[in-house]
């Protein structure tokens, strides 16, 4: 099982065969066709390509049609400064410019980039009929913001009603929103608000709490599923998040995963979260990736859990990096092979590669998961076994599974990667293929010839 | 007579009006600023700032009390004129080129405002040039950069650049924040210091004016 139907198990708290997978790609499928962020979002056909290469490459169960926080502020007058690589960040508010909150119209499906954002979801809907499409919407506070500033933050001491009119009245533009992409056909609204991570449990409680809640009611009520993302340090408004109902809560590395999933189960929510955006997935290798990823999934668990980055993926994010998650997730060999290269060794010595295989016989080790489960460990065993049988004594092969503290002690010796990897005398020759059992013949031949 | 413990309990619940009313009876009554300022307002932003790291505060709340201590000040500051004791020290902060982002900058002016710092603050998208040429003008002592991207963080290198080719570097402290940076990134570049909140914003100030 995939797609939909794994993410749906994931909402209804169900255990799933593995970790559902939902890369936040945004602005970075800009990066994968070459075009500005600029470009991209104003484009439905490019928005649909870049997404459907997104689907193609890293293989999710889910994915977002737009990441861009500025979509509805935009249709409400607010400036947008546009960026090559990232996405528009507002630069007015029009509410304290003079502009009055009840002028202020609900926009419609047909304005300006709403309209862009639902023909994507229509044409992502017809080619991608079993995946999860999330329409992204912002949330009542970070829309809030948009329109007030920071302002908001005093008014809320100062002005309470006036803030409590703005929330619903953004809770009304989060309602209307959901209608489009119901239209349009996604299958999960996920309600973005970022900025409450700003504001105490107790703020959150009298400001947001109502009116979130009638967000995600709404939402329901249009057989959708919802998630409530926000990222920050919002640890402390985690337990009033799930008291407003969503389906799911995704949170970003500044909250540990563990305190999220004891929250969210308890509270009966599913829970999602939190690869490193910018230390691992921009800037890390893709062995950071994997070790980031697999942490997640550990922790995270089979149930009501969903594997994402804490936010927007970076527009740069190098594919190698994404790619290395999207194979973890799906090789249970390579997760093994992870979990026994972490595994402490205690007082290990690494083996002395300078004076290893000065012998004068050949050795040949096969690092592997365990030859015995691995169906690639397996028959690399078996065709150094075969190139071995013709030199008799001259040459001794071991195999060096990592599921023991030795076998883990020999490959950081050697300084191999990979599962299963073949070392004639320390000296990694072949690696993961299979190589033919002449191959290995001539490889152990050539370094007889040499002692 | 004023009760200054009020003006402590205006500047922690963020009542502005109180605290400007308690202020002005202090002043008639001749009690010196530097009594007012140092025993009870600092005090009271200094137990906002201890509530905010337990979690006993949050954003809104540093705001109004940075507010209403902001409302004293300014009544005080003219009997400061020539007493520069009570003068925490001029900052210039600013986010960098490229970075449309003002919220968490803006939040870090208003707390060292509010902490009795001169605050000079240059909005977005502030080129290097921009940042040199203002802490001259003002003869300032810490440089405060903000970046939310981590395509703009890099700027804050060419503005520590800068800052160093105009022979400043020596002369100004600087402090950067923002989402994607931390202290690692901060000794890379150069900075003397980061910050990833308003409140320990003004603290890592603070340390920075005691060690200048």
């Amino acid at each position: 099982m995939r797609g939909k139907e794994l993410l749906k198990q994931a909402f209804a708290l169900q255990e799933t065969a593995r970790v559902p997978w939902v890369p936040f790609v945004g602005v970075h499928a800009g990066s994968l066709m070459g075009v500005s962020s600029k470009e991209y979002l104003k484009s439905a056909d490019l928005i649909v390509e870049g997404v459907s290469k997104a689907i193609e490459l890293y293989n999710p169960d889910g994915i977002p049609i737009v990441f861009d926080l500025q979509l509805e502020a935009e249709c409400l007058d607010c400036q947008l400064v546009w960026a090559d690589e990232n996405p528009p960040a507002v630069n007015s508010h029009p509410l304290m410019e003079g502009i009055a909150l009840e002028d202020l119209k609900i926009p419609l499906a047909s304005e300006g980039r709403i309209a862009v954002t639902m023909e994507a979801t229509r044409q992502l809907r017809e080619k991608y009929p079993d995946l999860a499409l999330y329409g992204l919407i912002t949330g009542p506070f970070t829309l809030g913001l948009h329109l007030l500033g920071t302002e908001i933050f005093m008014k809320m001491f100062i002005d309470e009603e006036y803030v409590h009119q703005l929330m619903e009245f953004c809770t009304k533009v989060c309602n209307a929103m959901t209608d489009y992409y119901k239209e349009a056909g996604c299958d999960v609204v996920a309600v973005v608000d970022p900025m409450t991570s700003q504001i105490g449990p107790e703020q959150f409680e009298q400001f947001v709490t109502k009116y979130c809640t009638d967000v995600f009611a709404h939402i329901k009520e249009q057989s959708l599923y919802s998630s409530f993302f926000v990222c920050g340090q919002a640890q402390h408004n985690i337990e009033v998040m799930c008291g407003c109902k969503p389906d799911n809560i995704s949170i970003d590395e500044n909250i540990p995963l563990e305190l999220v999933k004891d929250i969210c189960l308890k509270n009966e929510t599913s829970f999602g979260g939190n690869l490193l955006l910018t230390m691992a997935l921009l800037l890390g290798t893709p062995e950071d990736c994997e070790r980031n990823a697999l942490d997640c999934m550990d922790i995270g668990g089979t149930k009501g859990f969903i594997l994402a980055p804490g936010c927007d993926i970076a527009y740069a994010t190098p594919k190698e990096n994404l790619l290395a998650v999207t194979n973890l997730i799906t090789d249970t060999y390579r997760q093994d092979v992870i979990r026994a290269l972490d595994a402490k060794v205690s007082n290990a010595e690494l083996i002395d590669k300078a004076s290893y295989g000065s012998s004068p016989k050949v050795l040949v080790d096969i690092i592997t998961l365990d030859s015995g489960s691995c169906a690639p460990c397996q028959y690399m065993v078996e065709a150094a076994q075969r190139a071995c049988e013709p030199f008799g004594d001259r040459v001794v092969w071991n195999e060096r599974s990592v599921k023991t503290p030795e076998g883990i002690e020999f490959m950081m010796g050697i300084g191999a990667r990979n599962i299963p990897t073949l070392c004639i005398d320390g000296e990694i020759k072949f690696i993961s293929t299979i190589p033919p059992v002449s191959e290995i013949k001539n490889t152990i031949e050539e370094r007889l010839n040499l002692k | 007579m004023a009760d200054l413990n009020v003006l402590y309990e205006s500047i922690v619940n963020g009542k502005l009006e109180s605290a400007v009313a308690i202020t002005k009876e202090a002043i008639a009554e001749g009690i010196s600023p530097q009594v007012i300022i140092n025993d009870y307002m600092i005090k009271g932003m200094e137990e906002m700032g201890q509530r905010f790291q337990e979690g006993r505060a949050y954003v809104p709340n540093l705001l109004m009390s940075a507010r209403a201590m902001k409302g004293s000040l300014d009544l005080l500051k003219p009997l400061l004129k020539g007493d520069t004791s009570n003068s925490m020290g001029k900052v210039i902060i600013g986010t960098v080129k490229g970075d449309l982002h003002d919220i968490g900058k803006n939040l870090v002016a208003s707390m060292l405002e509010g902490c009795g710092f001169e605050v000079i603050n240059l909005g977005v998208d502030v080129s290097s040039e921009k940042f040199v040429e203002a802490i001259i003008e003002h003869d300032a002592n810490i440089l405060c950069m903000s970046a939310l991207l981590t395509t703009t963080m890099v700027n804050m290198k060419e503005v520590i650049d800068a800052v160093e080719k105009a022979g400043l570097k020596d002369k100004v402290r600087i402090m950067i924040g923002g989402a994607p940076v931390n202290d690692k990134f901060s000794q890379q570049i150069g900075a003397d210091g980061f910050s990833d909140n308003a409140n320990s914003a003004v603290q890592l100030a603070k340390e920075l004016m005691a060690s200048n």
